[in-house]
């Protein structure tokens, strides 16, 4: 099993239970371990049964817990810039400006790059504190496009530093002094900015599709939509080059049914299973049962257990 | 009293009206001005487009630009906003009404 380990899937399936699982499973290996909530709708506190906070939270032994609250974070960035515009701007554009980012602390799109970043900032720092990082992720559309920002921006961050690069070189053909020098690029502060960006991005991006790196588990229950949504993603995943090679079968009935309602389940059960061994013949699957009773902190590491078996062809 | 009456000799006027008249240096110079200009138009297009109402990507990343464009960008949303200068910066290019 990699270092970092994504656990996506559709709504629903058991993301949560299962990234707690097995976070629980390799805390218990020796292996310290940190898990990372990036669903907006925070769950990982529930199962646990505790306060998991914006930093780094100690659950147990091995184990620690982090929710990333994308308001926070996107609220510390903005301030940041505005901390730093109060220093050089005038304060009647300082009104105009602030107008601007209070529009933006609240426009699509800017909660979803705070958690990108944060993520990312994870990602790079926090590897060499842990043997294994767990990330429960949001439901299918939300993971999916964040995983593809790093392909967009980094198109866009392209453009922008060349944009950049060619309006300066053009303003400096007609100054006498220093014509043309690239001492002025490189203390171009904006410049400096966009390329810290890019890297960020690009390192990102090789760490996410490096199979040796990163591992994405797709949960999914033995159900027509489930295997459908995983199907679609699993495509649009490989178009970003990044593999999924293992799956979770979540919710497993038990193999004796007596009531007939439940024997018809079954039956479909195991024609379901069967098309999933079937259509993702080159990955490994997981099966976990279904539990009797709520999965909450005191069961977790039964469930845990079933990881023990799990991935063994690696 | 002009600066050309019989004090300046025929060959310092020649000099004169040929070294103006063909003073490709300034022509050029305001060319490149202009140049910059657009350049610069450009990219605080695709970095602030959404401003305009046009929503880009990376527009929360343009945001710690800031600090270094946000007297810039001032100036160029007034002229953006405004298609009547958008018009008129754009045909004073062509010479037209020279």
């Amino acid at each position: 099993m990699n270092k970092i380990v994504f656990f996506g899937g559709k709504g629903g399936v058991g993301k949560t239970s299962c990234s707690a699982a097995f976070a629980v499973y390799s805390a218990k290996q020796g292996k310290k371990t940190l898990i990372v909530s990036t669903d907006p709708a925070h769950s990982t506190s529930d199962i646990f049964e505790m306060k998991i906070g914006m930093d780094v939270t100690p659950i147990r032994d091995n184990l620690d817990g982090l929710e990333i609250d994308a308001e926070y974070e996107s609220d510390k960035y903005i301030s940041g810039v505005k901390r730093s515009l109060g220093k050089v701007i005038s304060p009647i554009i300082m009104e105009e400006i602030n107008r601007q980012l209070d529009a933006a602390s609240i426009s699509p799109g800017t909660h979803e790059s705070a958690v990108f970043d944060k993520m990312i900032e994870i990602i790079v720092e926090k590897t060499d504190d842990y043997d294994q990082i767990v990330f429960d992720t949001a439901p299918t559309g939300h993971t999916i496009r964040l995983f593809s920002l790093p392909e967009l921006l980094g198109v866009w961050m392209d453009s922008l530093l060349a944009k950049r690069g060619r309006a300066l070189e053009v303003s400096q053909m007609t100054k006498s002094v220093d014509r043309g020098s690239k001492a002025y690029l490189d203390h171009d502060p904006i410049l400096k900015i966009l390329n810290r960006r890019k890297t960020n991005m690009e390192k990102a991006r090789e760490i996410m599709i490096d199979d040796k790196q990163l591992d994405f588990i797709f949960v999914l229950n033995a159900e027509k939509l489930p295997i459908e949504e995983t199907k679609k993603a699993i495509d649009i995943l490989k178009k970003y080059n990044m593999p999924v090679r293992k799956l979770v079968i979540n919710r497993i009935l038990p193999e004796k049914m007596s009531d007939d309602f439940w024997k018809i389940k079954k039956e479909d059960e195991i024609k379901y299973v069967a098309e999933i061994e079937d259509f993702f013949s080159d990955k490994s699957i997981a099966k976990l049962p279904l539990l009797p009773k709520d999965m909450r902190a005191h069961n977790i590491d039964d469930m845990a257990e079933y990881f023990k078996d799990a991935f063994t062809n690696e | 009293m002009s600066r050309y009456d019989e004090k300046i000799g025929f060959f310092q006027f020649m000099k004169e009206f040929f070294g103006a008249a063909t003073d490709f240096n300034r022509k050029s110079k305001s060319m490149l001005d202009k140049e910059a200009m657009d350049q610069m138009d450009n990219f605080m297009l695709i970095c602030f487009a959404d401003n305009l109402g046009i929503p880009i990507p990376t527009s929360y990343y343009t945001l710690e630009l800031l600090p270094y464009l946000a007297e810039d960008l001032e100036k160029w949303q007034r002229r953006m906003m405004s298609r009547k200068s958008i018009w008129q910066e754009k045909w004073g290019d062509w010479d037209l009404d020279v």
